[in-house]
């Protein structure tokens, strides 16, 4: 317990005498845990964006205006049982027809046209939106039946079938583009807090060696640097993070205006607080300790 | 206390720091290790204090041999020999104190022991009054004395001295010098590694002398002879 205490009370003194190189170390940290912080925003905006795009995309159901409710509801009812559907909003000819006019206020022709008309010459409809836009098809394909020809007289999933799969491609090669990048800029991370460790360390290889002159053992040389490695992994990860966190405060009111949804950097930040702030740690952690044993070793053979 | 038997040190085919070396120091002595540079007298210090093992022969400190030491029972050796080097061998970056400390905290000692033995080992050195000084505060014969309160601490029954005065001046040695002498005087065996000729012909004690890795004179009230 003494001894764990000293380790401490060593470590805490190196930070602050070696305060210079202690502040550099932490700052190496600090920017590659930015570096990979960014690369989580660019994947929350990625899959922001892809969301916003699939939730615009759905099937309209245009039925027949003589088909009677009985049949509609039929339809619906067999929509419905596909687990794959996540919501049915129906249309009646009238609500059909209101939407009509609203969307073609300004187009005086259309509207004139319509009034000539005795009838209300449109039918219901049913649009239908899946979890992914890969169950479209499917929907389509039950509904493309003999027993429903006559009761649907379209539908207009043709139109976005190629939009929706360029979706799914951009979607699974961002996916990939992303899993490449933090690959790369974790490599990239591990080399230079790799040799930053290192080079503090052959600082220090003249009093590495005259602890172990004067009887200091392996463990007890090695100790303030695991201690070290710790603190520096907190004062690290709570800065990033930080600095993170008020980065996208000051975003989040021009994604806003993209993607029409507030603080979504900081509904994800807060929300994963725990997740995000943990595997950095660790990852840090884990790598300074790794980095300091391995450059202490060469020096701890006096 | 110390025991050498056909010692040889080879750092490659070509190279012999030791070859064949018999020595037996005891109890109480204060034993003069002269040479010419390169002559093997560092790689000699070396051996005792389990820096380097021997190619051949067998090396006993305090009827323990060196040689079969594991690597885990080095720092209890090291805790048990007060080494003075030339360069001094301070941490730079701990206070006068601290370094005299630290040689007590490796071994464990509680703090109320630390507390009380290292003023006490400062004064002996008289350096009481810059015990919270960096080494960098200090002359080089301040320096050296901190070294040999740092050494002391543990109440080594052997002290290997590594060219102790090479980096100072006529006064500091002088000072050194005497401190040593002390030190022995109190029963602690003193190994002397110099080639300062003065030192070693007013000291007019036990002199080995040390020529191309080989032991070529061994007086009891010796001088420097090369």
């Amino acid at each position: 317990m003494i001894s764990f205490l000293r380790l401490i009370k060593f470590a805490l003194q190196d930070i602050f005498r070696n305060f210079s190189l202690s502040f550099m170390t932490v700052l190496i940290l600090v920017l590659m845990l930015l570096s990979i912080n960014t690369l989580a925003i660019i994947q929350v905006l990625t899959d922001e964006a892809t969301t916003s795009v699939k939730n615009k995309v759905d099937v309209t159901v245009y039925f027949d205006h003589e088909a009677t409710d009985e049949d509609i509801s039929e339809i619906k009812g067999y929509v419905q049982s596909f687990p794959e559907v996540t919501s049915i909003k129906y249309l009646t000819r009238e609500e059909v027809l209101e939407e009509f006019r609203s969307h073609h206020q300004d187009n005086a022709e259309i509207i004139e046209s319509l009034d000539e008309l005795e009838e209300n010459p449109l039918g219901p409809t049913m649009v239908i939106k899946t979890r992914q836009p890969s169950d479209y098809q499917k929907i389509i394909n039950s509904l493309n039946v003999p027993e429903y020809e006559t009761l649907i007289e379209a539908k207009t999933f043709g139109d976005t079938e190629i939009a929706i799969d360029r979706i799914n491609v951009i979607t699974r090669q961002v996916e990939r583009f992303s899993i490449i990048l933090t690959g790369l800029f974790t490599i990239i991370a591990f080399f230079i807090i790799f040799n930053t460790i290192r080079v503090s360390i052959y600082t220090q290889r003249v009093e590495i060696s005259i602890k172990k002159l004067v009887g200091a053992t392996n463990w007890f040389v090695r100790g303030p640097y695991i201690i070290e490695a710790f603190i520096f992994s907190i004062i690290s990860t709570a800065g990033a993070y930080g600095l993170v966190y008020i980065a996208s405060g000051a975003m989040d009111p021009y994604i806003e205006v993209v993607f029409g949804r507030a603080d979504i950097l900081t509904n994800y930040f807060v929300s994963n607080i725990i997740m995000l702030v943990g595997i950095q740690f660790v990852t840090v952690l884990l790598l300074t300790i790794f980095s300091s044993l391995l450059a202490m070793r060469r020096h701890l053979q006096v | 206390m110390i025991n050498l038997e056909g010692v040889t040190k080879k750092y490659s085919k070509d190279s012999v720091a030791l070859d064949d070396i018999n020595l037996k120091i005891g109890s109480g002595e204060f034993v003069s290790i002269v040479g010419q540079s390169g002559t093997g007298k560092t790689t000699l210090v070396k051996l005792l204090i389990a820096e380097e093992r021997a190619s051949i022969g067998l090396v006993e400190v305090g009827g323990i041999n060196i040689s079969k030491l594991r690597r885990g029972e080095v720092p209890l050796l090291r805790r048990q020999i007060g080494v003075i080097f030339q360069d001094f061998k301070l941490l730079q970056k701990k206070t006068v104190q601290e370094n005299v400390a630290f040689a007590l905290q490796v071994a464990g000692a509680p703090h109320k022991r630390i507390k009380e033995i290292v003023p006490k080992v400062l004064s002996i050195v008289g350096l009481e009054h810059k015990m919270h000084r960096f080494p960098d505060q200090l002359s080089g014969g301040e320096q050296q004395r901190v070294v040999i309160a740092r050494s002391l601490v543990h109440r080594p029954k052997i002290l290997v001295a590594d060219e102790p005065t090479g980096n100072l001046d006529t006064i500091n040695t002088e000072e050194i010098m005497d401190i040593l002498k002390k030190i022995n005087e109190f029963g602690t065996t003193v190994i002397l590694v110099t080639h300062n000729r003065d030192i070693v012909n007013h000291l007019k004690r036990r002199v080995v002398t040390l020529d191309g890795g080989k032991i070529i004179s061994d007086e009891k009230h010796g001088r420097y002879r090369l």
